[in-house]
């Protein structure tokens, strides 16, 4: 049988196991990206902050998250958390919802300090003379970041963002090590029972692909969109 | 104390770290003048400016508008930067907003204006300037000298009692000067109060009552338009015009 007659095969048999996969894999990275914009907010807004120690709390934060592997926060996350005494309590319509708490929490973790580097970005890359022009005009720091600065960041960040969705996509991967049934569980589920390695990577390969780049090409139209609606 | 002082400057010093940018600068500007502040490149003309909104914190002195310094701790300096109209450089148009948001918003949210009302202001404006065609555009679809009295109009909407201006022509193409220029020297004669710097020496002389010599963080020099030029005695003052006229 050929290369691509045993892809066709497995994915008669086991076209539900991958669908499933992708669900979670969705599920994961839209949470993760959920929640990590949430915080990725508050701690971009703590970073730039007038008050010194809760500006360093961030930066320090910041940085370690950006500087340490994924796959040891991961780890970190799902044995530690257990360890000093939280965790996550079975729930039935959710199979195994303790790890995919864990994964969830680990991701967002993951994401909040790349998003606040993003939202952070956006801000400063708003030209400084648009705030000096808003409160020489004599409107407070608060609205000028709300009327002028905010409305114009918003058009760095939100595609910005929409690549750490598609990025978080692709690392999501990671949590399938914790035994969560992401796509990459699956797809070792599946190799496990048909020890065709090969055939199943290339399909993990080709969804995986298939998310990112739907993901992307969203992205792009909707950054076309904003720029339409300035003009 | 004269009555008529809008603005008195006392002691003012500005340092960045350890660069001492503005040194023990007092001076006073009064009503319905036009003094115009010229001066080598780094000689502290814009952080001068910006010290008299606040747009940079003094490091020590006052300024006094209307009785009430503006580094006290006490005031609120947004109360009085409504009144202190500011033109920039690079006009800083909201980028965000069309021609007809940038002249309303801070009549409506910060005067609390009715739209309607703070609408047909700025349209009398518009058409006055000749830009009423404009209303809808954004700033980038705007030429440099459109921008700038666009930024003008802004300002002017606050119902300013003096208007700040750094180097408002400084980065406009040259075809583009005298229509901004035109429109300074009207509101000279409508008897706007301004604080201009420029470099363009023909227009200090023809619009201003004073001219300010700002070098080295120190007014050098202060004499009437037409001394500034015939008779200055400054000799940082007397090269510098040597150089640039
Ligand atoms: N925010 C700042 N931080 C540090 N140094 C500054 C800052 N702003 C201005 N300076 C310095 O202060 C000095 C005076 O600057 P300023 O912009 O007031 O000069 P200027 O007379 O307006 O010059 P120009 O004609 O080039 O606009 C310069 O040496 C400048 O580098
Ligand atoms: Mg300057």
């Amino acid at each position: 049988m050929g290369f691509f007659e045993q892809i066709v095969a497995i994915l008669q048999q086991y076209t539900p196991f991958f669908l499933d996969g992708i669900k979670n894999t969705l599920i994961i990275a839209a949470l993760s990206v959920v929640l990590g914009a949430v915080f990725g907010t508050l701690m971009a807004i703590m970073r730039m902050c007038k008050i010194k120690p809760l500006r360093w709390l961030a930066t320090a934060y910041i940085e370690f998250v950006r500087g340490t592997p994924l796959m040891v926060q991961l780890m970190f996350i799902f044995y530690g958390l257990p360890m000093v005494g939280i965790t996550f309590p079975d729930v039935p319509w959710i199979p195994n919802f303790s790890r995919f708490m864990a994964g969830i929490v680990a991701m967002s973790i993951n994401s909040c300090a790349y998003v606040a580097e993003v939202i952070r970005s956006g801000i400063q890359a708003v030209d400084d003379g648009q705030m000096e022009a808003a409160r020489s005009i004599g409107f407070k720091y608060g609205q000028s970041m709300k009327l002028v600065i905010l409305p114009q960041a918003i058009r760095n960040i939100l595609p910005a963002l929409g690549n750490e969705f598609v990025t978080v996509i692709k690392e999501s991967s990671i949590v399938s090590v914790i035994g969560i049934s992401d796509l990459m569980y699956s797809t070792n589920g599946v190799i496990a029972i048909t020890y065709r390695s090969l055939p199943c990577l290339a399909i993990a390969a080709i969804l995986y692909f298939i998310l990112t780049f739907t993901g992307s090409r969203l992205i792009a139209v909707l950054e076309k969109r904003m720029k339409h609606g300035r003009q | 104390m004269e009555d008529n002082n809008i603005i008195e400057v006392r002691g003012l010093c500005k340092s960045f770290g350890s660069l001492q940018v503005l040194n023990d600068i007092s001076t006073d500007f009064k009503e319905k003048q036009v003094v115009s502040i010229i001066g080598p490149s780094g000689g502290g003309k814009s952080t001068f400016l910006r010290c008299l909104n606040l747009l940079e914190t003094p490091s020590s002195g006052e300024i006094i508008f209307h009785d009430v310094d503006l580094c006290s701790k006490k005031i609120d300096i947004n109360v009085h930067r409504q009144k202190i109209g500011m033109v920039f450089q690079h006009f800083n148009l909201f980028n965000n907003m069309n021609v007809m948001k940038n002249l309303t918003i801070a009549p409506i949210k910060i005067n609390g204006k009715s739209k309607e009302e703070a609408e047909e202001k700025a349209m009398t404006f518009l058409k006055r300037m000749g830009l009423e065609d404009k209303v809808n555009s954004y700033p980038s679809q705007l030429s440099g000298g459109q921008k700038q009295r666009i930024a003008i109009v802004r300002s002017l909407m606050m119902e300013p009692e003096v208007m700040l201006f750094d180097e408002p022509t400084s980065a406009l193409d040259p075809e583009m000067i005298g229509e901004v220029l035109d429109v300074i020297k009207q509101l000279a004669l409508d008897g706007m109060t301004m604080i201009i710097v420029t470099h363009e020496m023909r227009f200090a002389r023809e619009v201003s009552n004073r001219i300010l010599f700002l070098d080295g963080g120190r007014i050098d020099e202060d004499r009437t338009a037409a001394e500034f030029f015939d008779d200055p005695h400054s000799p940082r003052l007397i090269s510098f015009l040597k150089k640039v006229l």
